[in-house]
């Protein structure tokens, strides 16, 4: 069996970095990323805090919490992203608190009504074992009745045909410094029996007329079934669990939904 | 489950003429029986849940293998109990819901053949089911499942016209027997949907008798079938990918899930 970093390096020489290196180049490729905000902010209005937002990254979803005035704190795994976060928020003049950790094994000093997961971040989690000690951990970190909830792509299986090994433009946004285009081109594999989706991506900036820039990226991250997420969800304590499919609530049907899932402890 | 027409079950004879002849599977379970013996000489004892009409389970018994047999649909039992007495067998077989059955015995080893696993629909019948199995296996011991496994190939045929699934001959004249299935998915609840039909064919060629059946399947991937095993109590387990003990490297093939209770 070979590793996603094996794979990786097989499909070019140059080294890729991980996507979280480059805060700012990150913020720039995402910057279009907003429907699963009102969502969020809506379950922290509901909480009214403490809410504690796991792979926080640079605050897309976190600083339209805090400018909501509700109570939330970060993690996040990469130093360069919570630096970004930082400074975003001071910017706002808001003070971001933020924690590096490891989703799998991290302490806070408080419990929390409501844990949030956004962003597809829980599928950073490549193995059965370290899933569960995520959710686990995240448990843990609940008030008796408090919410944990989290969004993960359900595996469409026409992209899983469609896409496998083929170099297409993901994502196109406009650098609002130079007003010229950024492209992100990706080139993804999925392996079917691990359920897991390596990424090799270049993004494509032109700051300047006739300048290129390539920055190669590369991930890697695990798939999840609907009945195997409620498997983990109990296999880590959460006695009442509900799977969405999509952001407006609506219940998962279809293979191209969004999994959006919400558990209880106890 | 509500249908509107009936269980293949229901007709145990048809059921016979159509997969009786299936025999990809049966090496297998008669080595994992003979394995589970635990030094040369006498058969350790096995059960077979969802055994039917005896495919692998007379197989089993013909080949000195101590198999007992748990099925919920009491005229496959009756067929599977009258081809055993035909051949000078008497298994031990127990008319129970695989979700919840009690035996006197503790096996060594306890086998779902053929898809049978799939008959349990919701997270709790399958807990249930694997805990049954569990409790019934001796320390050390393991259940043996086989489903096959939903692959990328499976979910994207959507047709909706009939599939021949199995054609055979029949045992007496001879004259072909056809198994079409058409089959509606859920890709998101991991269910498929059968209406099977069974034609009899005469000596021309001709469609002399339909039978219609309905059936569901409950389809499981592998990482699930592991928490499954976890969630049930089971110590450790392993999936292979083919009744030849191949490794788990594709999807859409038969998946070969042992799961061991602590020794």
């Amino acid at each position: 069996m070979e590793g996603p970093r094996a794979s990786l390096r097989r499909l070019s020489p140059v080294p890729y970095t991980d996507p979280y290196h480059d805060a700012a180049l990150y913020d720039l490729v995402y910057a279009k990323v907003r429907d699963d905000i009102p969502f969020y902010l809506s379950l922290a209005r509901q909480a009214g805090g403490p809410v504690l937002e796991i792979a926080c990254g640079t605050g897309r979803v976190m600083i339209p919490i805090l400018e909501a005035g509700v109570e939330i704190h970060g993690l996040d795994l990469d130093p360069h992203m919570l630096a970004e976060l930082r400074r975003k928020a001071a910017a706002r003049g808001l003070e971001a608190r933020t924690y590096q950790g490891d989703m799998r094994d991290f302490t806070m000093p408080g419990r929390y009504r409501l844990v949030i997961v956004p962003f597809r971040a829980f599928l950073h989690m490549e193995s059965s074992d370290d899933q569960i000690r995520a959710l686990l951990c995240m448990r843990e970190h609940l008030e008796p009745g408090g919410l944990l909830a989290l969004n993960v792509f359900y595996p469409a299986f026409e992209t899983l045909r469609d896409k496998d090994g083929v170099r297409w433009r993901s994502i196109e946004v406009t650098d609002p410094e130079s007003g010229r285009p950024i492209e992100v081109y990706d080139v993804s594999r999925y392996d079917r029996v691990r359920q897991q989706l390596t990424v090799a991506r270049d993004v494509i900036q032109r700051k300047e007329p006739g300048s290129e820039t390539v920055t190669r990226l590369g991930f890697s991250l695990r798939w999840i079934y609907r009945f195997e997420m409620e498997l983990l969800l109990r296999a880590a304590g959460f006695a009442r669990v509900e799977i969405l499919g999509g952001f407006d609530r609506r219940p998962l049907t279809r293979d191209t939904d969004e999994m959006v899932v919400q558990a209880w402890r106890d | 489950m509500t249908t509107a027409l009936p269980s293949p079950y229901e007709a145990p004879e048809l059921y016979d003429l159509a997969l009786e002849g299936f025999r990809d599977d049966l090496a297998f379970w008669l080595d994992e029986a003979r394995a589970a013996a635990p030094a040369p000489g006498p058969s350790a004892r096995v059960l077979e849940v969802s055994c039917g009409t005896g495919r692998v389970l007379l197989h089993l018994l013909a080949h000195g293998i101590v198999a007992d047999g748990v099925d919920l649909s009491d005229s496959m039992l009756a067929r599977l109990a009258a081809k055993a007495k035909a051949r000078g067998l008497e298994p031990r077989l127990y008319h129970a819901d695989m979700r919840d059955f009690t035996t006197p015995e503790r096996y060594r080893r306890v086998f779902i053949p053929f898809n049978g696993f799939a008959h349990c629909e919701t997270i709790e019948d399958q807990l249930r089911c694997l805990q049954c199995c569990r409790e019934h296996l001796e320390p050390g011991g393991s259940v043996v499942v086989d489903m096959s496994y939903p692959g990328l190939a499976y979910w994207l045929d959507t047709r909706t016209d009939r599939v021949l699934e199995v054609e055979s001959r029949h045992p007496e004249t001879g004259h072909p027997v056809r198994m079409w299935d058409t089959r509606r998915k859920d890709r998101v609840a991991q269910l498929q949907h059968s209406l099977v039909e069974i034609e009899e064919l005469d000596a021309l060629g001709g469609v002399a008798r339909t039978h219609r059946f309905e059936t569901r399947q409950r389809w499981v991937y592998p990482f699930e079938l592991e928490l499954l095993f976890r969630l049930a109590g089971y110590d450790r387990w392993q999936i292979l990918g083919g009744w030849d003990r191949r490794p788990l490297e594709v999807d859409g093939g038969q998946m070969l899930a042992f799961a061991w209770k602590a020794g």
